[in-house]
């Protein structure tokens, strides 16, 4: 579903001689019904990688396929079939949620039929009958997130992005939101999901990349990389992993 | 481009903006609220707004008859308008009739301390009638000597006075020089008694003082001075009637005037300045806020992410977004209209059709209807332009903040040229007809003129639209663009650090200079052709006639060398690795230059029956431009001298600038078209003149292309020095040549040496073939030099997917 290769990402910086890579040389596949996850501390380049799937970038090389299309070539293909979510993502203010899950609906040509039907179950589902015309800036974090999820999945995409999306939530409404994201794996959905919290990660995802300074440091299911690395806990994983990385760089000088 | 996307988004953000009570309130509320309370506040202003002013008249016992005065103020008859009267009170030390008699009344102190103070001013002023007429008497005489002492002593004189004058409490002073009555009568008696002989007779006239740069003192003498020239009418009349001559001698001609124009015409003046100001103004505000909003404003709210990932194109998104500002705009200058129109036809109906108090406005009916339809119809492309040009700013700008900033220069600039045309002798003509903004502008003025002036104007009516049509579709596709690069649409907080973004610049060369840099140097030509006008003016102004060729020449060279070929030049050496690659001083290929060379051959004569069939499309060429024609096919300056300066010395140093410098820095943007046709524009705008732009642009889009096709300067070169020396020699040696026999097909002599149509058919077969051969050479547009692989900083070459 999601096929990454060599992808690699470079920013101009006044400070850095020929620029910053923010990503360099990542690769990566999801499968249909796998939440991949990309694990890394701020600034390691999980947003950049996500903004390139989600076409918003351009990668400076390598390419990257999303549901068989490339985000190059056919961005607009791309997007049809995506439901991405960042805390980038914001939603209108003077909106209420239902036209602001409508619109998104409209956008993704959904005839206007079939999206009422999908608006009504999606916010059954969600719980969020009671905030249907409440406008975009009365409403509280938890209910943003709601929306969002909304509009997130209206056109019901086969894959989904989902970069850090309980940042900044409380652990109630965070907890709904994980459950959510797990309901749309067993949906079958190809799932990415971005974050730096490690009990999320040991939750939700089938696979995870530990990435950092735009690299991908490792890769496999939970169980692979505790027995590659010999490390039982995913916090001291992480943890020896960038400290291997540092090293590495600081030998290779 | 999928439209139900672009209405999706336009429909969103008009309910968007519709929602916002700030934006409702500045753009729809505002303006119809804004003039009648205007309206309102002006009435009485007006009516009551002209203070009396005081008039202090000294020896009023000496003035003749008939009455100047009546009572505290000037006789009624004397005024054209006898409601005039009381805004002038007179101060006078005539000697109390009567009942005025009463002492020590305040008023009365007062009046006696006015003319305490007038009385000090007797005493100069009297000398200042005995300085002017030595001061006449000098000029008569032609002693220059005199003149300038005299001359100062009146400036002391008037300086004195200045101060005193302005803290006495009297706008006006009038002195009447005692016995002037008497010396009237004796006039009058010596006319009557002259029998046939010429009689002269000198006598003190009375003085008027007043002070012109005091708008009060100014507006009270000239009412002064009308009643006195109305008044002195009437004594001229008495004399006449008394030495038995008609009354009417002083006046034998008094023409019967009669004014053709209709009122609308008159309300048409009226608003024809109006209404164009008011509507680029408020179709730019128009345009503004809702552009900041949807573009800055977006990126604020943080909901510009969950735009661009929605399946809607960019491109479908900024049309979305540019028709919702157009709305806007084309609402809020309408609304401003109407408004403006409406409160001023309704002040006119209170103050009873003639306007009274108003009138001094003008005449503020409204013009006729089918003018009012032009100022809808040339609002479509205005509001295109404006509402287009903000949503790039607004994109560009990564806070509302920063967007505000951008206001205020677009404005003072749409405001400049606005008010430019809108001066009564700037007209329609072709070359303005097709620039942004005056085109409009003016046709709109014309139009609104609503006479038969309007008629001429109807040929401009498709090129003004044609052009701002085009002017709009480039501020989109500038739109479009923005929103396409992902280093605006994710502009990051930057903060400014001298220190760091010089070692930026010195540390971090490249081989060719970067976009950024270019334009610098583009403009820094720019400022310093500006700065040094004044400079190479100066020796031109103190040259004798003989010299100011030659003088003419040495400027035009120095111009070429400083202003033009040093900047870049040192910027090239400091900013980039490569010298050899921005100046693309690698040596073409022998063939190149060779067909390079044949081209000014073929184009020159092209060019110049095209500028001269271009003739009256442009204004009038300035004085100076003459002259260094003249001094081109002077006789008396060495050929080599000319060739130099309008051959050898542009050719190399404005290469080096355009097509070297500017030209690699804006290559940089991986965009070779664009580049091309930006540096071939900027070398056009360098140039200043109209004709000369719109040659110079032509031929510097041209000599772009040669540049990046042959990968070298040197071509470039050869063309430029080849094309300028075939002009210097036309002018120089074809005035006198002679065409006989088979040559009169190719050439003629019409002020100057011309081409015939079957010459310049050849010519353009043979360019077309030359340009042929170069475009086979190589194929450049897929190759951009040096590049490297990953476009980094500063290039805003990242086109996103559409």
């Amino acid at each position: 579903m999601i096929l990454v290769e060599q992808l690699s990402k470079r920013f101009a910086d006044l400070r850095r001689d020929g620029g910053f890579m923010a990503l360099d040389g990542v690769s990566f596949d999801v499968q249909p019904g796998e939440i991949f996850g990309l694990l890394g501390p701020n600034g390691a380049g999980k947003t950049t990688c996500l903004r390139i799937l989600s076409t918003v970038f351009r990668p400076s090389s390598g390419t990257a396929l999303v549901a068989g299309y490339d985000v190059v070539t056919q961005p607009t293909e791309v997007r049809a079939r995506i439901g991405f979510m960042s805390n980038n993502t914001g939603i209108y203010d003077r909106m209420t949620a239902y036209e602001m899950v409508q619109y998104f609906g409209r956008l993704y040509g959904i005839p206007e039929d079939l999206l009422e039907a999908r608006i009504d179950h999606l916010f059954d589902q969600l719980q969020m009958r009671d905030i249907r015309d409440t406008l975009g800036s009365k409403m509280s974090t938890g209910m943003k997130q709601k929306v969002s999820i909304a509009r997130t999945i209206v056109h019901d995409p086969p894959v989904l992005i989902f970069d850090e999306p309980t940042s900044g939530l409380d652990v109630l409404v965070a907890r709904k939101v994980v459950d959510e994201i797990r309901g749309l794996r067993d949906q079958g959905k190809c799932i990415i999901y971005s974050t730096h919290i490690m009990r999320e990660v040991e939750k939700l995802c089938h696979r995870i990349a530990i990435i950092y300074k735009g690299r991908i440091l490792a890769l496999g299911s939970m169980a692979e990389l505790q027995d590659r690395y010999g490390q039982p806990d995913m916090e001291a994983l992480f943890f020896e992993l960038i400290d291997r990385h540092e090293a590495e760089v600081m030998s290779a000088k | 481009m999928n439209w139900r996307n672009v209405f999706l988004i336009f429909r969103r953000e008009v309910l968007d903006q519709v929602r916002d009570r700030r934006t409702l309130f500045m753009i729809l509320v505002l303006p119809v609220l804004l003039y009648p309370a205007m309206g309102v506040g002006i009435v009485p202003l007006i009516q009551f707004s002209e203070q009396p002013r005081t008039l202090v008249i000294l020896g009023a016992d000496a003035l003749p008859q008939p009455p100047l005065l009546d009572g505290d103020h000037l006789a009624a008859e004397w005024f054209r308008d006898p409601a005039d009267q009381s805004k002038i009170v007179v101060v006078s030390d005539a000697s109390p009739s009567g009942d005025h008699s009463e002492p020590a009344s305040v008023a009365e102190e007062k009046r006696r301390k006015l003319i305490e103070t007038a009385n000090q001013f007797r005493e100069p002023l009297e000398r200042q009638i005995v300085i002017d007429a030595q001061f006449t008497e000098a000029i008569r005489a032609g002693d220059q000597q005199a003149i300038a002492s005299l001359g100062e002593q009146r400036k002391k004189l008037a300086e004195s006075l200045r101060q005193p004058f302005a803290v006495s409490g009297m706008h006006v002073l009038v002195v009447v020089p005692a016995n002037f009555a008497e010396h009237i009568r004796e006039m009058k008696d010596a006319a009557v008694n002259r029998h046939g002989a010429a009689i002269h007779m000198d006598y003190p006239r009375p003085i008027i003082l007043r002070n012109s740069a005091d708008e009060k003192s100014a507006v009270a003498a000239i009412r002064v001075q009308k009643v006195f020239s109305n008044w002195e009418n009437a004594i001229l009349r008495n004399i006449l009637r008394e030495v038995g001559l008609p009354d009417e001698l002083p006046a034998p001609v008094n023409p019967t005037e009669m004014d053709l124009a209709a009122e609308n015409e008159l309300a048409a003046n009226v608003w024809s300045k109006l209404f164009p100001a008011l509507l680029m103004m408020m179709a730019l505000t128009g345009a503004f806020y809702p552009a900041i909003d949807l573009g800055a404003g977006e990126k604020e709210r943080g909901t510009m992410e969950t735009l661009l990932i929605c399946p809607a194109t960019r491109t479908e998104i900024v049309i979305g977004k540019f028709f919702t500002v157009m709305l806007f705009s084309m609402s809020t200058a309408l609304l401003n209209l109407s408004s403006a129109g409406l409160s001023g036809k309704y002040m006119l109906s209170l103050t009873g059709g003639s306007g009274g108090g108003l009138s001094r406005l003008g005449d503020l009916s409204l013009p006729p209807i089918t003018s009012l339809v032009w100022v809808l119809v040339l609002l479509i492309p205005l509001s295109a332009l404006f509402s287009a040009l903000c949503l790039a700013l607004a994109t560009f700008a990564k806070s509302s903040k920063e967007g505000q900033y951008y206001l205020t220069p677009l404005l003072m600039l749409t405001l400049g040229l606005t008010m430019f045309c809108l001066s009564p002798t700037v007209e329609m003509q072709p070359f303005y007809s097709i620039l942004p903004v005056m085109g409009p502008a003016l046709l709109l003025k014309g139009l609104l003129l609503g006479n038969h002036q309007a008629i001429g104007l109807y040929v401009y009516v498709t090129p003004v639209l044609l052009s701002s049509l085009g002017y709009s579709f480039l501020a989109l596709w500038w739109a479009i663009d923005q929103f396409g690069s992902e280093e605006v649409l994710f502009r990051e907080a930057e903060r400014f650090d001298l220190r760091l973004w010089v070692q930026h610049l010195l540390r971090d060369k490249e081989p060719t200079p970067s976009f950024a840099e270019a334009s610098f140097a583009f403009i820094f030509i720019m400022m310093l052709q500006f700065l040094s006008i004044k400079v190479l003016q100066a020796p031109l102004q103190t040259a004798t006639a003989a010299d100011r060729p030659l003088v003419m020449m040495q400027v035009l060279i120095i111009q070429q060398l400083v202003i033009i070929a040093t900047p870049p030049l040192l910027m090239g050496v400091m900013l980039t690795t490569s010298v050899m690659k921005t100046f693309r001083l690698q040596l073409p290929r022998l063939s190149d230059l060779a067909a390079v060379a044949l081209l000014p051959l073929a184009l020159h004569p092209l060019t110049l029956e095209l500028s001269a069939a271009m003739h009256a499309f442009f204004p009038p060429l300035p004085p100076s431009v003459g002259e260094a024609m003249a001094a081109m096919s002077s006789d008396h300056l060495p050929l080599w001298l000319v060739l130099l300066t309008f051959a050898l010395a542009p050719a190399v140093c404005e290469e080096l600038a355009f097509r070297g410098f500017i030209l690699s820095g804006f290559r940089h943007t991986g965009r070779d078209r664009l580049a091309i046709v930006m540096s071939g524009l900027a070398f056009g705008v360098m140039h200043l003149i109209p004709q000369q732009v719109f040659n110079a642009a032509m031929l510097g889009i041209l000599l772009g292309w040669i540049a990046v096709q042959t990968r070298s300067l040197w071509p470039g070169v050869a063309f430029h020095f080849l094309y300028n020396g075939l002009e210097v020699c036309r002018n120089r040696f074809g005035k006198t040549v002679e065409f006989n026999g088979g040559w009169q097909l190719f050439f003629r002599n019409e002020a100057g040496l011309r081409y015939q149509p079957l010459l310049l058919v050849l010519c353009a077969l043979v360019a077309v073939g030359l340009l042929c051969l170069l475009a086979r050479r190589r194929s450049p547009f897929g190759e951009i030099q040096d590049q490297p692989t990953a476009t980094l900083a500063g290039t805003a070459s990242t086109l996103m997917p559409r």
